[in-house]
């Protein structure tokens, strides 16, 4: 099984050593995870809900902090990161959350723009690198429409697409599929694939096998907070 | 460069922008409240002026006549007069040698004191540099040895009342002002609490798209200075014209004269200004928390 296009290179990307996520004495969000993920690789985690799917991608976000063990992202050690540096990090990759998060009150490209006016781009800047960027994600024809005119797999590619504004090497998408239908679920893993192959990384949180088993890509299971298998990795 | 810093400007400002456009009545309860409390604190500010000025051209005001004991030598008199000029409050101290106070007398009353003895004990004139303080002055000299028992005379029934006005002017700029500027900040505070909520989706958006923590909350400081700002600004022009109506009933009574011409842009200024630093505190205080601004 492949796990990603450009995941020729040795050192890990991403590692993760014994993690530990504890909300209180009793509740885990992971125990003594170890993993590692190499640059250009397509993961899969999988999992019941309350596995620790979504709480490993929001680890390297650093939406939440590790308790334990050690994690690394890049050759930064994630523990040793200060608040006010996470937006630097966060620049460093695209985020994808599970409901679009977009702003109903704005077109698509707007909703784009602003994203990118958040990060300091100029007007000029946007009403450059717009086109491009809802192309990229398939979306350029509907630049024009309001979120609610869109399908769930449209405003799931717009979702991307602000995803990409910073160019980031890799790409985290929590449960990209799961308001979506079969049909457009496909759509959206194809358009991940397309952004694989340009050489992103991407991580995607998923209890949707079906579509998990036809990308056919590095799948981790966890359950109750550990890696129970790891299947497809890159070597 | 500029450009760039002028298209930041307008991005954050449109944000602000926007945050009062959703908030309307938040934003008028705020803005209407900042203008109550400055509007108290400007104009009891400025009846406090008034009246402080009105009380310095009081013929004989600030001062206080200071009996010493009988037969008091020149020494201990200097003395006295030194250790009075060391008391706080104390603007000048001038020494009325008995016999000059005789003098005084007999011009003006000759036939009343006429084959009478020089009964003055030697006096000193006390110049005040702050009426609120004339008490705690006048008990001081009061402890001195050689000043006569019940030897200080102060103020006149006028003076007192000016005194007074002017302590219950204080009292209610900072006790009623001062509750109202509590309750704007709240109003603000709320207003920002509410763009917080109201705008979670955006704020989440920046986030997770790397925005700065200063991009995040500068929108929200900028929207409590223009609160604050906007409630100085109508505080002003309430002030301007209750000067105006006051002037007008002032002027149907010639005996007080003419009221002092109101300095309208002055005082909108600065109430402008201390509504924006106002509106920016409070705002800043609202945006402290940072787990409070993280989405989900």
């Amino acid at each position: 099984m492949d796990s990603g296009v450009g995941a020729e290179e040795k050192f890990p990307y991403i590692a993760f050593k014994r993690v530990e996520v504890r909300y209180s004495d009793l509740v885990y969000g992971l125990r003594g995870v170890d993993l590692e993920i190499a640059k250009g690789e397509f993961v899969f985690f999988v999992g019941q809900t309350g596995a620790g799917k979504s709480t490993v991608l929001k680890l390297i976000t650093r939406e939440v902090k590790h308790t334990g063990g050690h994690l690394i992202f890049n050759g930064k050690d994630l523990a040793a990161v200060r608040d006010r540096e996470v937006p630097a990090l966060r620049r460093e990759m695209g985020i994808v959350p599970q409901d679009f998060g977009l702003l109903q009150n704005k077109r698509v490209w707007e909703n784009v723009g602003y994203a990118m006016r958040a990060v300091g781009a100029t007007r000029r800047e946007v009403r450059k690198a717009i086109p491009e960027l809802l192309e990229k994600v398939n979306i350029g024809h509907r630049g024009d429409a309001y979120p609610h005119e869109l399908s769930g797999g449209e405003q799931q590619r717009v979702a991307i697409g602000r995803a990409l504004i910073n160019n980031p090497p890799i790409l985290l998408a929590d449960e990209p599929t799961g308001n979506l239908d079969p049909a457009h679920s496909m759509e959206i893993m194809e358009l991940l694939l397309q952004l694989n192959l340009r050489g992103a990384t991407v991580l995607v949180a998923s209890h949707d096998m079906n579509v998990v088993e036809q990308v056919g890509k590095r799948v981790i299971t966890l359950k109750e907070g550990q890696v129970i298998n790891d299947e497809g990795r890159c070597v | 460069m500029r450009v760039a810093v002028f298209d930041r400007f307008e991005f954050l400002f449109s944000e602000a922008l926007v945050a009062l456009r959703r908030n309307t009545w938040m934003t008028f309860s705020a803005v209407t409240t900042v203008a109550v409390a400055l509007f108290l604190l400007g104009g009891l500010g400025y009846a406090y002026m008034g009246l402080s000025n009105f009380a310095s051209s009081l013929p004989g005001r600030f001062e206080m006549s200071v009996f010493l004991r009988d037969g008091a030598p020149k020494e201990q008199v200097a003395e006295a007069a030194r250790k009075v000029r060391l008391i706080p409050g104390v603007k000048s101290v001038q020494w009325i040698p008995r016999e000059q106070a005789w003098e005084q007398l007999r011009k003006q009353m000759p036939e009343v004191i006429e084959g009478m003895e020089n009964s003055y004990p030697e006096q000193l004139k006390v110049t005040l540099n702050d009426l609120d303080l004339a008490s705690e002055v006048a008990s001081r000299i009061q402890m001195l040895e050689s000043v006569e028992r019940g030897g200080v005379r102060y103020l006149n029934d006028e003076q007192q009342l000016l005194s007074q006005a002017l302590k219950l002017i204080r009292w209610l700029g900072f006790g009623v002002g001062g509750l109202m500027l509590l309750t704007s900040g709240v109003l603000i505070y709320n207003a920002i609490r509410l763009t917080i909520l109201a705008r979670r989706r955006e704020i989440r958006i920046m986030q997770l798209v790397g925005a700065t923590r200063l991009t995040v909350i500068t929108p929200m400081l900028i929207e409590g200075i223009i609160q604050g700002a906007l409630g100085g600004l109508l505080a002003g022009l309430l002030l301007w014209s209750s000067h105006i109506s006051f002037e007008r009933v002032i002027s149907n009574f010639s005996v007080f004269g003419r009221v002092a011409p109101f300095p309208v842009l002055y005082v909108c200024a600065v109430l402008v200004g201390t509504g924006a630093i106002y509106g920016l505190v409070c705002s800043s205080v609202a945006v402290r928390e940072p787990t409070r601004l993280k989405f989900r």
